[in-house]
């Protein structure tokens, strides 16, 4: 059952691929009926008992798997998303180019996504994983414009890094524990104790898991790669994608750090800074998608805290855990039903600037109630399902600052995380109030482009429309109810995270509760109408209308100003010319260079006779008036002068059978070779001689063409001989000195050591 | 039995190789059968070699009573031969069809097939002299196809390789002095042939001379400082003789390296000395300077020549880790990079055979018109990196593993580190060009047929990537044989 949740999508995708060369039909007939069949499967093996299983060799390590509670709720999420948005997709996709590559790999990530949240042990997840990061890269440069591109590139680079700083903490994890399985991870940390070590291999799959998450500050890819992303890709970036880097950092959290304070208060403050930094950013937003993509951030913080939290509570962190597991649940939800609304306004408008879809919405009953149920969702209105989760991480947050202060310790810190949590609560509902206001209220800035979106009255097919209004259905359903449904899935669930099921039931609609809700409301009215309304939206002089402008400063971009420059420029231009330096044998090279100068000082020492000269000049003079004496000499001089003339003739025997040699392998092994050049002149006075001659000729009027300027030929052929004569020096010498000096090791060998 | 298949598999290409040398004036086809048919008989006689017992052995003649000509095939000899048949019979197939750009076929058939020779002798040796005889001839066979096409650069580049390697082999030959000094054998035997009473009071001696003796041998293997040669030897031979140079060829010096740490010196010799701590240190160096060099380069074989650098001291880092998981990850290693390599040059050469294009910068929308080549790519590339599924991942997770397990002060740690940002530098410098061929931006208009070439051209391709996905995927006997060699010998 779980083999095939994860092997039937990466089966279909060739089948879809090859149904999309033949109609489009025919493709999105077999992508749905794919994710129906997964959809169905998921149904089962949630309603089976929980199974393991295992493959043993393959990946060379070998892949666990487990389906629990939260693994199971999780899978039928996924199957759920990728249904809604395969079905959203026949129609948001019918202008498209290259679908068939997308809907491929749509396929391929499903498969990997599913192997990710089924794996029981971090290995096995981060296979999964990185199957998952490179299939879904397509997704982000679908439309290949230069932003995707960039975009693209930015998430691949983050999905590499982290994929890599995760698998050194994998190292770390299984030569330490000798495992990696989730759930023995604390038992063996346990009696390892090794924390620092431990802190290290937590931290760099913190890194990986969080990076692909959102975590600040690896958050640096999610708002770019979202809103260049299709819609229906965006929806599942931003609604599973992230939860699978979420699904480590509870694995590591919950089991490797389990009650671990200190972990956990880390987990908190990174969980708060992504949090506020995304409401921030999503506040300043003025496109609908990047809204929504820095929304998520934002959210993924909130889930962070609570996972923080529940390894700060320890055993008593219930409440976290089912606050952040339905939390996880309910984004997945919000983000599912936002994205899918963007998508549809995008199909229609092929805009995403509020300012330029301002009022699009304003006659779709339809599309306005979807975005408005997703908009109260997240903003965590009460009777909405965002609002229980909400509810349960305010008030594990709260509790423990109580209990704290109770006992004494300071609780500024707990104090602080609340307020903020509370306030970044209003900013989520101030920017989805400025989405909603914008989208669905107010009127375009160009009456001409208003009627236009009046009258386009039908924006989608029902399909797509059913895709819409169901995941929407479910957001007040769970909201209204929140015993029935989350109270069941949160006590299914919460054995992932190591802690007992709520104890005593939540009484989620009691004035305590109800209170943290309605501060964050305030809070965000406050921020819209003070704020947003106030400095966010400003009169264009030219035009005369009222627009939303983007305040925030484009050079505090992480990206941009450490992340590109550090990575592309300055980390490879110093480890590159240290490598270089290396590499390119510099030191050898100038070594080699210095040793043939003082060799050659050496023999041009010897050469101008400083001592030899008299030495050799009386030796020679000696030989000289020996070979007079021989030479006049009449018996003798006959044979000395054969002698002399048979010694050069072997001379010259010796150097021709060279060339001899030579010659025999261009008759024999070397035939096909082309013979040396003959057509062109190759000695430097030729072309002295050519250039003279083209001088004469333009000297006395006639033309020289371009063939025949022997000047620029002559240079050629310098720059050539200079090229392989600094090649055949420059690296050469070295290895001629390592020969010498190996040759020299032997002899001094043979000659010394043998002896001894 | 052993001796018979033993002398076929030398003989097949060595007298294929000289028949192709007096064929100058056959015709291609006639070339082209021999060369092919002789590949293919050899990897047949291969696979009939696996069903004979290990440790087979047998003596070719004696020179003198200590310099002995004998084979012996162990668990070794038939990983790296099975790197010699397949690897050369896949590069051939695809000679055959890139051969028609470049002419003087049957020189470079006949030297294909004489390097082969001599590493097929070299896989089999049972001592330190036939060794280094096959070692020799392997270096002087294969000058000519770095030689090829006789252009300045390829004359300088072959001129380097001879001198490099030979001032390697000089090394080498040192340490064999001084190794046959102090053994009882020259035969390879599990944890050395040294004689230790005869050793003790010239430690010292024996580890400076082991240590020139790995340095040298890595001069073949490309490990730092003598790795100058090969980015310059590499990119300039022709497609798949850089393809068997880089895969095949370069592991000759690894397996000589294997052969001196755990068949003459012992592990137990070396480990925890300063000796390994150096071999470390420069196989480190290399791993890392390869990738940065790789990163830098825009020509293509340029840059895959520095990979090949990178990747193969990979290897030679689980060797010099001394453990049970180091040696594992390197035997894994030697079998993936020569899949992954040869793959990539030949999909090198494919492009440059269809398009004319060595340079990354230029290899935009590559994709569109040579899917199947490009894909292939990807997927090989995706293995070196060491993305999972792929193959590359099982072999970096075990040297890591090994390295971690060693319990040497520092490296235990670097090691992995460093991999890893190598493998960080390898995604750096091989996805552009998959991520720029496949996705060229919105307004490329798409030129030409789309065509992978001849079968000869695309079937290499597919299988040694789909070896090297397929190796990963279903890895476990591959991985559990690995550790049964690593545990041989250690």
């Amino acid at each position: 059952m779980i083999l095939f949740l994860i092997l039937f999508p990466f089966c279909m995708a060739p089948v879809c691929l090859l149904a999309s060369r033949k109609s489009t039909a025919a493709r999105n007939l077999t992508a749905c009926a794919a994710c129906l069949a997964e959809f169905a499967a998921a149904v089962l093996l949630a309603s089976a008992p929980d199974l393991s299983f295992s493959l043993p060799g393959i990946c060379g390590l070998g892949l666990t798997f487990l389906s629990d509670g939260f693994r199971k709720i999780y899978c039928l999420v996924i199957a759920f998303a990728w249904l809604m948005t395969t079905v959203f997709g026949s129609e948001y996709f019918s202008h498209y180019s290259n679908c068939g590559r997308y809907y491929f790999f749509n396929l391929m990530t499903l498969g990997a996504t599913m192997g990710v949240f089924l794996s029981s042990s971090l290995t096995t997840a981060l296979v999964f994983f990185e199957i998952m990061s490179f299939t879904s890269y397509t997704w982000v440069i679908q439309d290949e414009t230069e932003e995707a591109t960039r975009a693209a590139n930015t998430y691949l680079a983050v999905a590499v890094i982290g994929g890599m700083v995760a698998l050194m903490g994998l190292f770390l994890l299984q030569s330490e524990l000798g495992t990696t399985e989730i759930t023995l991870l604390y038992e063996r940390a346990a009696q390892s104790g090794n924390l620092p070590l431990l802190y290290a291999a937590g931290g760099c799959i913190l890194f990986g898991f969080g990076a692909k998450a959102g975590m600040f500050p690896l958050h640096i890819w999610l708002p770019k790669a979202h809103p260049v992303a299709p819609a229906p890709a965006s929806a599942l970036l931003s609604g599973i994608l992230t939860k699978s880097g979420v699904f480590g950092v509870i694995a590591i959290t919950c089991n490797l750090f389990f009650s671990d304070q200190k972990w956990g208060t880390m987990i908190v403050l990174f969980g708060t800074v992504t949090m506020v930094l995304g409401a921030v950013l999503a506040l300043f937003s003025v496109n609908l998608k990047r809204t929504l993509a820095c929304s998520s951030v934002s959210q993924i913080g909130f889930i962070l805290i609570g996972i923080g939290m529940t390894a700060v509570l320890g055993p008593e962190g219930s409440m976290a855990a089912s606050g952040a597991l339905l939390h996880m649940l309910n984004h997945s939800l919000f983000k599912l039903v936002l994205f899918l609304s963007a998508g549809a306004v995008y199909m229609n408008t092929h805009k995403l600037d509020l300012n330029e879809i301002r009022g699009y919405g304003r006659r779709k009953p339809l599309l306005k109630a979807v975005f408005l149920t997703g908009a109260l969702g997240i903003g965590g209105f009460p009777l909405f399902s965002g609002y229980v989760s909400k509810t349960l991480l305010h008030e594990s947050i709260s509790e423990h600052a109580a209990a704290l202060a109770a006992s004494g310790q300071s609780a500024l810190l707990f104090r602080t995380v609340e307020w903020l949590f509370l306030i970044s609560g209003g900013m989520t509902v101030a920017y989805m109030t400025k989405l909603f206001v914008a989208l669905f209220v107010e009127k375009n800035r160009d009456p001409a482009v208003q009627a236009r979106y009046d009258a386009d009255t039908r924006p989608m097919r029902p399909a797509s429309a059913a895709a819409l209004l169901i995941p929407a259905v479910l957001i007040p359903l769970f909201g209204c109810v929140p015993s029935v449904f989350m109270g069941r899935i949160a006590s299914a669930g919460t054995g992932f995270f190591r802690v007992e099921p709520l104890h005593h039931a939540v009484h989620y609609f009691s004035w305590t509760c109800l209170k943290g809700s309605l501060v964050s409301i305030l809070i965000g009215a406050g921020l819209y109408f003070g704020f947003i309304r106030t400095c966010l939206i400003r009169r264009n002089a030219e035009t005369g209308t009222r627009e939303y402008v983007n305040l925030w400063p484009a050079r505090l971009d992480l990206e941009e100003v450490l992340y590109r420059p550090l990575i592309l420029r300055w980390i490879p231009s110093v480890l590159g010319a240290v490598s270089a330096f290396f590499g390119e044998n510099r030191v050898s090279g100038r070594l080699a260079g210095i040793l043939f100068l003082a060799f050659q000082r050496l023999a041009s020492w010897f050469g101008t006779n400083r001592i030899t000269g008299p030495v050799a000049g009386k030796l020679f003079s000696a030989s000289e008036r020996l070979a007079a004496w021989f030479g006049t000499n009449r018996i003798t001089g006959p044979a000395a002068k054969t002698i002399a003339r048979s010694s050069e003739i072997g001379t010259h025997a010796f150097s021709d059978s060279l060339d001899a040699f030579v010659f025999l392998l261009r008759r024999t092994v070397y035939r096909d070779a082309p013979p040396p050049a003959t057509d062109e002149v190759s000695t430097s006075s030729a072309y002295r001689l050519g250039a003279l001659r083209d001088r004469t000729v333009s000297a006395l009027g006639g033309q020289t063409g371009p063939e025949t300027d022997y000047a620029t030929l002559y240079y050629r052929m310098k720059v050539t001989e200079n090229r392989v004569r600094s090649k055949l020096t420059g690296n050469l010498s070295f290895g001629l000195i390592m020969f010498c000096i190996a040759a020299v090791a032997v002899f001094l060998y043979v000659l010394i050591l043998d002896r001894i | 039995m052993y001796a018979v298949l033993m002398i076929l598999m030398l003989l097949i290409p060595a007298g294929a190789g000289i028949a192709e040398a007096c064929m100058k004036r056959a015709s291609k086809t006639a070339q082209d059968a021999l060369l092919v048919s002789a590949l293919a008989a050899e990897t047949l006689l291969y696979a009939l070699l696996l069903f004979l017992p290990v440790n087979s052995s047998f003596l070719l003649f004696s020179m003198t009573d200590v310099l002995t000509i004998k084979f012996r095939m162990d668990g070794f000899s038939i990983l790296f031969l099975a790197l010699v048949t397949v690897g050369f019979l896949l590069s051939g197939i695809f000679a055959t069809a890139y051969m028609d750009h470049s002419g003087n076929r049957s020189s470079f058939y006949a030297f294909l097939l004489f390097s082969q020779f001599a590493l097929v002798g070299m896989d089999n040796a049972a001592n330190l002299i036939t060794m280094y005889m096959f070692f020799e001839m392997a270096t002087l066979l294969s000058i000519p196809l770095v030689l090829h096409d006789r252009t300045p650069e390829a004359i300088g580049a072959s001129m380097k390789y001879l001198f490099y390697s030979i001032a390697g082999a000089l090394l080498g030959l040192l340490f064999i002095f001084v190794a046959s000094r102090y053994s009882d054998t020259l035969d390879f035997t599990r944890g050395g042939s040294l004689n230790l009473s005869a050793v003790s009071g010239h430690e010292t001696l024996l580890l400076v001379v082991s240590l020139l003796g790995i340095v040298g041998f890595g001069a073949k293997a490309g490990m730092y400082p003598l790795h100058g040669w090969l980015p310059d030897a590499h990119p300039v031979a022709p497609a798949p003789a850089s393809a068997v140079l880089s895969g095949v060829i370069t592991k000759a010096g690894v397996l000589a390296i294997l052969r001196l740490i755990y068949f003459v010196v012992g592990p137990d010799f070396l480990r925890g000395t300063w000796v390994q701590t150096v071999l470390l240190s420069l196989a480190l160096l290399t791993v890392f300077m390869g990738s940065m060099m790789a990163y830098r380069q825009d020509v293509l074989k340029k840059r895959l020549a520095y990979s090949s650098v990178s990747q193969i001291s990979y290897v030679l880092t689980g060797l010099f880790l001394l453990t049970d998981q180091g040696v594992q990850g390197g035997l894994l290693q030697i079998l993936f990079h020569a899949c992954v390599k040869i793959c990539l040059f030949l999909c090198a050469g494919s492009i440059i055979f269809h398009s004319g294009k060595t340079r990354v910068s230029e290899l935009l929308g590559i994709g569109k018109t040579m899917p199947v080549t490009l894909w292939s790519f990807t997927i090989a590339s995706l293995s070196l990196i060491g993305i999972p599924p792929a193959a590359g991942f099982i072999s970096k997770w075990y040297l890591a593993e090994g390295a971690l397990e060693s319990g040497l002060p520092v490296m235990n740690w670097l090691v992995p580190v460093i991999l890893l940002i190598s493998a960080l530098l390898t995604a750096a410098y091989l996805l552009p060009v998959t991520i720029r061929g496949f996705f060229p931006g919105k307004d490329y208009a798409v030129s030409g047929e789309r065509s992978d070439g001849i079968p000869e051209f695309w079937l290499p391709l597919v299988i040694l990537a789909a070896m090297s996905l397929l190796l990963g995927i279903f890895g476990g006997t591959v991985t559990e044989w690995a550790a049964s060699l690593a545990s041989l010998v250690l």
